[in-house]
């Protein structure tokens, strides 16, 4: 293991945004990271709320049509190497939120996040729970090692 | 001065800057996993993550152009901060005595004013996305702003490092001058010499008013939890940092335990008169003074909100009020 | 006390942005703070960024399936809109629920209210930067998040009721009562420590003391509701008038002043005042079944339902045709609280400006609405020309 992959591994910071999901997700998330219970420092993953600092984004909620350009430039502002992890129904596929009526689209929503930007994981459930989060972020990390 | 003696003096103070590095990078892990993990009743981060291999992954990291009117000034001030502390590190070691105007306090202060002045900078140049970047749907659609300066979070940051300059660093110069004001002199090595002599100031009452004011000066000068208003998350995210990636952030991180090694050292060489030497206790005593310090840091840090300045404003009041009767106590004597 | 305005733009010399995405903020909304050396002179709090239209969605739905679709309003009271989107139909169709149903729903009520406070008691800690206390509480609620999980089937969104009682996944057995008792010992231990702890924080307490404080009358005039309201000393609680809670016997908490202090405490004094009527309602659950089954769907008018959920009044209203909603409204309490929120962080530093509006425990995910502005004497919608003479600050 070379001291790139090794460092990339040892320090993990990960940035969260809510795009307009329903503070399930969100709080579950956040409350992984920071809660005792579940302590996700230990695992050396690291909260960050600044772009220029962070691996991996989070993404939680169906992307609405007004959210859609704070989340790219977000995206943009973080430096490469960087991973896309969609949490939740929402974030995944749109949820509840994605149709109206079965088949009609939403005028509202133009996620799911995959529409917005490429996504590296996705981490089902509704809403997430923290220990699936923890492993999706582990499930996509091997694309961060691995990458230059 | 031969040839040999050059070499030998260049050599010492790349394996003590070495060591210091090692140990600076070491701090933040100690003080997440030691003190606020175990305050917090969880296991914490390892101890190497949050400074060592953070430090090294950000220099693999894609370098981005940061979003400031001067990028080129905008990273090169992280590297003067790193250059300015080290400078502050040569001028404790012994072998720099002989400079006398380079190993005096009026040197330290100056460096240290630097260090301030350079958050003022950071702070006005960076524009992070993160605020007035992030562009709300009225703004897009061209609302307009009616008699309205827009700011970025950073120049609030900026405004207070400027303050900061102004009343914030009292307490930590007060504190230096008194050591000066007992042995009567501001040069590194007299101040030194004279404690071997007589005894650290650290045991007289002078000292002990001191040790409280340069504490408290110390979280000040590096910004660290009560007296954060610099960064504080709750409004200004990171502060001056935000827009440093890849290894200007590694800088930044490197720096900020560096700086509290060095600021150890300088307490060391001031209030117990041992001196940073690579072939003696000195360095071990340095080491051992910069957990100490970290251990009351966290501790204090762990249980204590973020001051605003109706809180700031009597705290430095205070120590600087003991930092002033330590300079009398000082002089008396 | 005197009140306090905002002033006039021309005045105003920088304008700070937070949002949408900040790390104290967390949802996406955007605030502007109109600021003159680091003193906010007016703040701004726009929300609209997060709106997707679940009223729309509900619309032609069965009255079931929309039920189930309210909770994901939000994910903080997912149970409350159950809850009150459940009641409204029945209410409208007229459906007895079993006593055991009732007390099932307050007791989740209950718990949800203990999750929400705890959940603002932290975040409001960690926006103060006080992490360690912050922490102390996200451990304390994950306590009531696995009673949750026990009695809902989900950490977040355990759709409780249906129309006629409780879900029978969600019928409490005797182990079950007595994990939650057993529990609610500990929180309740853990809680009384907290409050000592906090109560004798010098530092916390010169911190939060006299921080955006929002006069009664003002709060009033702002219709404020739920724990923000009752902070500012006004005694007025949903719940005395809600049929669910008629065999139960409560205090509604006040608080005399109106600021953070007085916030927060009210949420501890609350989550004290919840752990009392779970406890009654573990005593005094009844036998019986859970649910009734047995009602016949008719068509109705407009129904309308107000309950009391942890941030304040929550409103649902729909018509019933043919088995299917129609002309959905919700209202939720966060709705009301925006502007406390702005008036509450007029005059605070910037840093605190933040904790004013973490104060009134805002939710904004759940507050989206699309909204129409009536006229109060003519009844007429207004439109873009009357706003600027009508709406005045």
């Amino acid at each position: 293991m070379s001291l790139k992959t090794h460092s990339r591994s040892k320090a993990i910071h990960v940035m969260l945004v809510y795009t307009g999901g329903c503070n399930g997700c969100d709080i579950e998330i956040v409350n992984t990271i920071l809660s005792p219970k579940f302590d996700a420092e230990q695992y050396s993953v690291f909260l960050t709320w600044n772009p220029r600092e962070a691996d991996i984004l989070v993404v939680t909620g169906p992307v609405t049509k007004q959210n859609r350009k704070p989340l790219e430039d977000i995206y943009n502002a973080i430096p490469n190497p960087k991973l896309v992890v969609a949490a939740g129904a929402c974030a995944c596929m749109g949820g509840v939120y994605k149709n109206i009526h079965g088949d009609i689209p939403s005028e509202e929503i133009d996620g799911p996040v995959e529409n917005v930007i490429p996504v590296d994981a996705k981490v089902p459930g509704c809403a997430v729970r923290p220990q699936d989060v923890l492993s999706g972020v582990v499930a996509a990390l091997p694309h961060l090692l691995g990458a230059d | 001065m031969s040839y040999l003696t050059i070499v030998n003096s260049v050599l010492e103070v790349i394996i003590l800057l070495l060591i210091a590095l090692f140990v600076g990078v070491l701090i933040p892990g100690i003080e997440r996993k030691y003190v606020h993990a175990r305050i917090q009743q969880r296991i914490g981060p390892p101890v190497t993550s949050s400074g060592l291999w953070a430090s090294i992954k950000f220099l693999y990291k894609e370098n981005i152009k940061p979003n400031s009117p001067v990028p080129g000034l905008y990273k090169a001030m992280p590297i003067l901060c790193f250059i300015v502390v080290f400078l502050v590190f040569i001028a404790l070691l012994p072998l720099s005595y002989g400079f006398l105007a380079f190993a005096s306090l009026i040197a330290i202060v100056g460096f240290l004013k630097v260090e301030e002045i350079a958050y003022v900078l950071m702070g006005s140049l960076s524009k992070s996305v993160m605020s007035a970047g992030l562009r709300f749907p009225d703004h897009v659609k061209g609302a307009e702003r009616v008699n309205t300066l827009t700011s970025y979070i950073e120049d609030i940051s900026s405004n207070r490092s400027l303050r900061m300059i102004a009343f914030g660093s009292f307490p930590l110069y007060l504190a230096l001058f008194i050591p000066a004001a007992m042995c009567g002199s501001i040069f590194l090595g007299d101040i030194v010499s004279y404690q071997q002599v007589h005894g650290p100031f650290l045991f007289s009452l002078a000292g002990v008013l001191g040790t409280i004011v340069f504490f408290i000066g110390l979280m000040i000068m590096l910004n660290e939890y009560p007296f954060n208003i610099v960064k504080a998350k709750a409004d200004v995210i990171e502060g001056p940092y935000m827009e440093f990636a890849s290894k200007y952030r590694t800088f930044v991180y490197v720096t900020r335990g560096f700086m509290i090694f060095t600021l150890s050292c300088l307490y060391s060489v001031l209030f117990l008169g041992v001196a940073p030497g690579l072939l003696s206790l000195g360095f071990i005593v340095c080491i051992i003074v910069a957990l100490i310090f970290v251990l009351f840091m966290g501790v204090f840090s762990a249980f204590s909100p973020v001051f605003t300045n109706r809180q700031f404003y009597p705290v430095v009041l205070v120590s600087s009020v003991i930092g002033v009767v330590g300079v009398i106590l000082g002089l008396l004597i | 006390m005197e009140e306090k305005k905002a002033k006039t733009q021309e005045i105003i010399e920088t304008e700070i942005q937070m949002g949408t995405v900040h790390p104290a903020a967390l949802e996406p909304y955007r605030v502007r703070f109109f600021v003159e050396d680091e003193i906010v002179k007016d703040a701004e709090v726009t929300i609209g960024v997060n709106h997707r239209g679940i009223e729309r969605i509900m619309e032609g739905l069965p009255v079931e399936k929309a039920n189930i679709l309210t909770e994901k309003v939000c994910g903080i009271c997912s149970n409350a809109h159950v809850w009150n989107s459940v009641r409204t139909a029945e209410l409208g169709l007229g459906v007895e629920i079993p006593e055991r149903a009732l007390y099932i729903r307050v007791i989740m009520g209950e718990l949800e209210r203990l999750h929400s406070h705890f959940l603002y008691l932290a975040h409001g800690c960690e926006v103060l930067g006080h992490e360690t206390f912050s922490m102390r509480i996200f451990y304390m609620r994950e306590t009531i998040m696995d009673l949750l999980h026990m009695v809902g089937g989900n950490r977040v969104q355990y759709g409780c009721s249906i129309i006629g009682g409780v879900r029978p996944r969600c019928d409490l057995n005797e182990a079950k009562l007595a994990k939650l008792s057993e529990s609610l010992d500990l929180v309740e231990k853990n809680l009384t420590e907290f409050a000592d702890r906090f109560t004798r924080d010098t530092m916390v307490i010169s911190r939060i003391t006299g921080v955006g404080i929002i006069p009664q009358e003002q709060a009033l005039k702002l219709a404020v509701s739920g724990p923000t309201l009752r902070a500012t000393g006004v005694k007025r609680d949903l719940r005395t008038d809600m049929f669910e809670y008629d065999n139960f016997d409560f205090d509604i908490i006040t608080q005399p002043d109106g600021d953070v202090k007085s916030n927060l405490l009210m949420r501890v004094l609350e989550s004290f005042e919840a752990i009392n009527i779970l406890r009654q309602a573990i005593k005094n659950i009844p036998e019986g079944k859970v649910a009734d089954r047995f009602w016949e769907m008719v068509d109705t008018d407009i129904i309308k339902s107000y309950i009391e959920v942890p941030r304040g009044t929550l409103y649902h209203s729909y018509a019933i045709e043919d088995g299917r909603v129609r002309g959905s409204i919700i209202r939720t309490p966060s709705m009301a609280n925006i502007g406390a929120m702005q008036y509450a962080s007029i005059g605070s530093h910037i840093t605190d400006a933040q904790l004013c509006i973490v104060q009134c425990d805002p939710c904004f995910t759940c507050s989206d609405r699309v909204m129409e502005v009536y006229d109060y004497e003519s009844h007429k919608q207004l439109d873009k020309s009357m706003l600027g003479s009508k709406i005045l600050y």
